[in-house]
């Protein structure tokens, strides 16, 4: 399972050097993955777009030689080179829009990867403070965004592009007409720029609104049940409603400033011709140019129009491409929470003796623990949340407030967290089961099926499985909700028995399941794991039954230990708490 | 790889159905709705004046009128430019805001819907289907709303418009410009039916990455705890890439659509200017004419490539809508005709049976009567059919054979809003909703005041915690807020119990998950709870057995014992085996049996 954990790890090194993420280097990386494509396609959609120029310029000339002179050859040879136009502009667009187009859904599942794998570090951390919803929107909806940048720079670059080839044809009808278009073009596009600017603000706001309604959504979903169980549908549609609403607001305050934008392009558009139009009639009035060098100069103005909208398009889709890639940095930026470990520790075999040397933080008090190798403990901890803090400490989910977990008197935190958790795996009571066949759950802890049939008969999951339509090939839908908790539970067990760690943390596994099962599965227990370091979290009588030795912990330290049968005759608070 | 689970999908509208809805929506703001067409008629026909103005000056050049002479057309240039700029402004705004409000009233009922959808059905879909219908379909039917509609209503003017103006010029240029027609025509009925499948496709793979992204994201601890990351990456790294290969599918069809149109424009121009030379040359039009024709002609190539490509945004638009129509326009929930009140909170069940899967009955045969007040706990193995039975009592699902009672009014009788004002359901599912606390508790009694949150708190024992919150009943709770421990979240659930105060109660596994150590706190918990209140309590702990009237022992979806406790203790039946496998008797003496 874990083989690359040998040479795979980078040298240890504080996690505070990471490499910082910010929303441009976000989008830079995006950009730069696809690098080749991008030249590659604004190089075509420059092709593309001075075949776009030539077309009026083209049709000036047709009017010029063939219309204005009546000559059939010349109409036959113009029309067959305008052809020849068209098949450029658009063999160059065909195969520029394909490498753009590969840039951005390419740089779009990267992204998305990235996310993922950011997210299921084993270090933890970056989805603290985040709905599951939300990170799914993030890497789907976001990522999406700063793709788009990929295929609207090369557009961006090809609008340039028109830009000059149409100056320069403009140059050659005429000095003034083309001196006017390559001066005034950048003022204009100045100007499109400083209205875009405030649209970036407005769109991440919008956004963040809007995945806020997304979010309400997908919890509510998540909750129908509860939500069902209490009648309570129509309040949560009314909260909703409410999210709704003021995501609405945010939304038409945004396209607010997206249609005052559009206009403003528009106005500036039209201005401009109204210009060129003026500066060109009077040089034609003046004959300082002909007729089909006003037509092709009126020709090229309209075209312009077209790259000048792409500024304005490209750069309203680069404020949101940075805004997401800002959002996205947050995530991929976000501190671990455990270190990484130090790959030099020795690769041996543990022994798995467990050991725990004044652990505070999170209602613990310089604990201290010895598990010898092989034992079958129990751990009694009345308040929920120093079991909790224990369980995260010793899952390596957390680094401890003070004090250290040893294990075969090296450093827990020594390891690579996924070798740390090879070696002690602590199974949640909350643990989650994933989309798969029943059998794919229990399997995809462990080095393979040689003990399945064993681990199943220990956690009782091949009852739980003869009882499902389809046994143990049943698909678990929507973590598990197919199941009920009893069977959840089991399946689960049977997962972490299926690893086989050198040390098993149980966190109260049989809370789902009757009295009956329960005794089996304590049995069940004791026998896969005898000789195996094994810790059971739990208050239940019937696992504390088959338990070696037993510790209480109390205000975050052991108040009392002992076998299960002296504590349970000797220490009456022990006996109200596991049998009460 | 999605095939299998295409069964379960939810459904999605047909044509006639989505465009009923899209008209009720549109419905209350149908003034505005006009107002915003007009003010892109306006636009459409204020941009194409520039052309002839366009043609004027050519004429005046042609005329040899003077330079000054080119001043007054320009002015008018300036005219259409302020005109269009404005009409735009407004256009756009009124356009989006008709177009974002239905959006918002078709999300709301989505999720009206999907709330009440059966759980059954929605079990079988998965949340991820519902999800990326609420936020990627959402999302496309926005940007179609915002970007496309906008955009394609004015380039269809404007051709409309182009095409009235070239016949005004000689109708021969208009029979030239429409040699394009039948090229396009075709290239869009070739493109549209390639394209439909694909974007069926796409959504699809698009469903399914959502799903697995939500798969995984909700269960990272769990993927860490058992070092799933590379199984997780790569299962989000195949839907990836099949979204990936549907989209180069997708482009290599787009670019062999904008090849023909590219071919139809040049057949297009031709014909223009093969009639201009026709028409001068024979001397019926002069070549200023044949000027301003090849002009609007060459004026026409954006606006129909709009149209054209934004059949696609349309098409891909619609599937969206149709996917969001399809849910938000499920049936409400059937309501009887004639619905019965329950007259009391008695709870009677008759030859209860239950099959989630045809001919695998999980329950049979059930008989079992909750007097007005008294609490009834089930006792079984897991499997036994508790769960099943107490949705089948809550009315979640409905009982394949038998019936249902309560207060003497059959369930299916019953409009079910009044059901689940009678019938609370607590199950082991822990959830705690995003928001603050205060908003979570008042889901249960939306009235209700901060001294009856308070109230209810203190009455699940949850009073101490939630006042040490940072910011007390106002503190952000749930996925990305405060983090609650699971005994905290089912004490909130118990509050709410306690808040929505309804005569019958039906707790189900509700302390299962809590783990034994919070368990006790629970019970207590759950006894304020229970209080006063007809109760059906599915009882894993024994302790809840033993304080309950009646206890109903099931096993293999049977009743096979029921009585007090102690009588069932006596007669040393399975129950009072249970019971002395549960009470710790197995300790000192038992334990030693190995």
């Amino acid at each position: 399972m874990i083989t690359n954990a040998g040479g795979g790890y980078p040298p240890r090194m504080p996690s505070s050097v990471a490499r910082p993420h910010t929303g441009a280097s976000v989008l830079r990386g995006s950009l730069g993955a696809f690098r080749g494509r991008l030249a590659a396609a604004a190089t075509l959609f420059c092709g593309h777009q001075t075949g776009e120029a030539l077309v009026p310029v083209l049709v000036g000339v047709v009017i010029d030689e063939a219309v204005g002179t009546g000559d059939p050859a010349a109409l036959i040879g113009w029309l067959a080179l305008l052809g020849v136009d068209f098949l450029f502009l658009s063999t160059c667009y065909r195969f520029g829009a394909r490498q753009a187009w590969h840039a951005d859904v390419h740089a779009d599942a990267r992204l998305r990867m990235q996310l993922a794998d950011r997210l299921l570090d084993a270090r933890g951390g970056a989805e603290a403070g985040r709905l599951p919803g939300g990170l799914a929107i993030l890497a789907v909806s976001d990522a999406k965004r700063v793709a788009i940048v990929s295929f609207m720079l090369p557009l961006g670059v090809a609008a340039v592009a028109a830009v000059a080839v149409a100056a320069v044809s403009l140059l050659t009808i005429s000095l003034p007409l083309g001196l006017l278009i390559l001066l005034g073009t950048p003022p204009l596009l100045w100007l499109v720029q400083l209205v875009g600017k405030p649209l970036e603000r407005r769109s991440g706001a919008e956004q963040e609104r809007a995945a806020q309604a997304s979010g309400v959504a997908a919890d509510l979903v998540t909750g129908i049940r509860v939500l069902k169980g209490i009648g309570a549908e129509k309040a949560a549609m009314a909260a909703y409603v409410g999210t709704s609403r003021t995501a609405l607001g945010a939304t038409l305050r945004a396209t607010r400033a997206e249609a005052g934008f559009l206009g403003s392009v528009q106005l500036g558009n039209g201005l401009f011709l109204a210009l060129i139009a003026l500066i060109g009639g009077r040089l034609a009035a003046d004959g300082e140019i002909s007729v089909g060098g006003l037509v092709a100069a009126v020709g090229l103005a309209q075209f312009l129009v077209g790259p000048l909208q792409v500024f304005g398009f490209v750069s309203a889709r680069l404020a949101q491409g940075r805004a997401s890639a800002a959002r996205i940095a947050e995530v991929l930026g976000a501190g671990h929470t455990v270190g990484e470990g130090d790959a030099a520790t020795p690769h041996r075999t543990p022994g798995g003796a467990l050991t725990l040397r004044g652990i505070g933080g999170g209602g613990l008090d310089r604990l201290d623990l010895d598990v010898p190798a092989g034992q079958l403990l129990g751990v009694v901890v009345p308040d929920p949340a120093q079991a909790s803090t224990l369980l995260r400490y010793l899952a390596r989910e957390a680094e401890p407030g003070s004090g250290r977990v040893e294990l075969d008197g090296t450093p827990l935190g020594a390891y690579p967290p996924d070798l740390a958790r090879t070696h002690v795996l602590v199974a949640a009571h909350d643990a989650h089961l994933f989309a798969g066949t029943l059998v794919d759950n229990v399997l995809a802890g462990g080095p393979g099926d040689r003990d399945l049939d064993r681990v199943m008969a220990a956690a009782q999951a091949d009852q739980a499985a003869d009882s499902l339509p389809a046994g143990r090939d049943t698909e678990i839908t929507a973590r598990g909700s197919s199941l009920s908790g009893g069977q959840r539970q089991r399946v689960a067990l049977a997962r972490a028995l299926a690893a086989d760690p050198a040390v098993l943390v149980l966190h109260d596994p049989t809370t789902a399941v009757d009295a009956v099962t329960e005794t089996r599965i304590a049995d069940g227990l004791r026998e896969v794991r005898r000789g195996r370091t094994t810790v059971l979290v739990t208050t239940s009588p019937a696992l504390l039954a088959v338990t070696e030795r037993v510790v209480v912990l109390e205000s975050g330290r052991i108040r009392a230990e002992g076998t299960h049968a002296d504590l349970l005759r000797d220490d009456a608070a022990y006996r109200a708490l596991v049998t009460g | 790889m999605t095939r299998p689970e295409n069964d379960h999908l939810l459904p999605v509208a047909d044509g006639a159905r989505m465009r009923a809805v899209l008209r009720e929506l549109v419905a209350p703001q149908r003034s505005r709705a006009v107002l915003a067409l007009v003010m892109l008629v306006g636009g459409a026909a204020v941009s194409l004046l520039t052309a002839p103005l366009l043609g004027r000056i050519v004429d005046i050049v042609a005329q040899r009128r003077g330079a000054d002479a080119v001043t007054g057309p320009v002015l008018g240039l300036v005219g259409v430019a302020l005109g269009q700029g404005l009409l735009a402004v407004l256009g756009v705004a009124l356009v989006a805001r008709v177009g974002e409000t239905m959006l918002a009233r078709l999300r709301e009922r989505f999720v009206d819907r999907a709330l009440h959808l059966p759980l059954e059905r929605l079990e079988r879909a998965g949340s991820g289907d519902l999800t990326s219908r609420v936020t990627d379909d959402v999302s496309v039917v926005g940007e179609a709303v915002r970007e496309a509609l906008p955009e394609f209503a004015r380039a269809a003017l404007l051709i409309a418009l182009t095409l009235v103006g070239l016949a005004a010029l000689d109708w021969r240029f208009l029979v030239g410009a429409l040699l394009a027609v039948p090229i396009q025509a075709w290239t869009a009925r070739w493109f549209l039916t390639r394209s439909a499948p694909i974007y069926a496709e796409q959504r699809i793979a698009g469903g399914a990455q959502q799903q697995q992204l939500l798969d995984t994201t909700a269960g990272l601890a769990t993927v860490r705890a058992f070092r799933l990351r590379a199984q997780h990456s790569a299962r989000v790294r195949a839907r990836a890439e099949h979204v990936v290969a549907l989209a180069m599918r997708v482009v290599r069809l787009q670019t062999r659509f904008f090849g023909r149109l590219n071919a139809a424009e040049y057949v297009g121009v031709a014909g223009v200017l093969v009639a201009g030379f026709l028409l001068v040359r024979g001397g019926g039009a002069t070549i200023g004419t044949a000027s301003a024709a090849a002009l609007y002609f060459i004026n026409l190539f954006t606006p129909i490539n709009i149209v054209l490509f934004q059949l696609d945004a349309a098409q891909s638009a619609i599937a969206g809508l149709r996917r969001i129509v399809g849910v938000a326009d499920l049936p409400d929930e059937d309501r009887p005709a004639d619905p019965a009140r329950p007259a009391d909170s008695r709870v009677r069940a008759r030859g209860l049976g239950h099959a989630y899967v045809a001919d695998h009955p999980v329950l049979r045969d059930i008989h079992l009567d909750v007097e007005p007040g008294s609490r009834v706990a089930l006792v079984g193995a897991s499997g036994a059919g508790k769960t099943t039975l107490a949705k089948l009592v809550a009315g979640m699902h409905r009982p394949s054979t038998g019936w249902v009672d309560i207060g003497g009014a059959r369930l299916e009788d019953q409009d079910p809003e009044v059901t689940r004002g009678t019938v609370s359901l607590v199950t082991q599912e822990v959830h705690v909703f995003a928001g603050p606390l205060a908003a979570d508790l008042r889901l249960a009694r939306p009235a209700a005041t901060d001294d009856e949150l308070r109230a209810a708190l203190d009455a699940v024992g949850a009073l101490g915690w939630t006042a040490a919150l940072p910011d007390g009943l106002d503190t952000v709770v749930g996925a990305g807020g405060h983090e609650l421990t699971v005994v905290a979240s089912q004490q909130l659930a118990l509050a709410r119990l306690f808040l929505a105060d309804r005569p019958v109660v039906i707790l189900d596994e509700a302390t299962a998950e809590a783990g034994s150590s919070g368990a006790r706190v629970l019970e207590s918990a759950a006894d304020a709870a229970l209080r006063g209140r007809t109760a059906l309590v599915v009882a894993h702990r024994l302790t809840q057995a033993s304080s309950a009237d009646v206890v109903v022992v099931l096993d293999a979806g049977r009743i096979v014992e029921q009585g007090s406790h102690e009588d069932l203790v006596a007669a040393g039946g399975p129950y009072a085996r249970l019971w002395s496998a549960w009470s710790g008797l197995r300790g000192p003496g038992t334990g030693e049996t190995r």
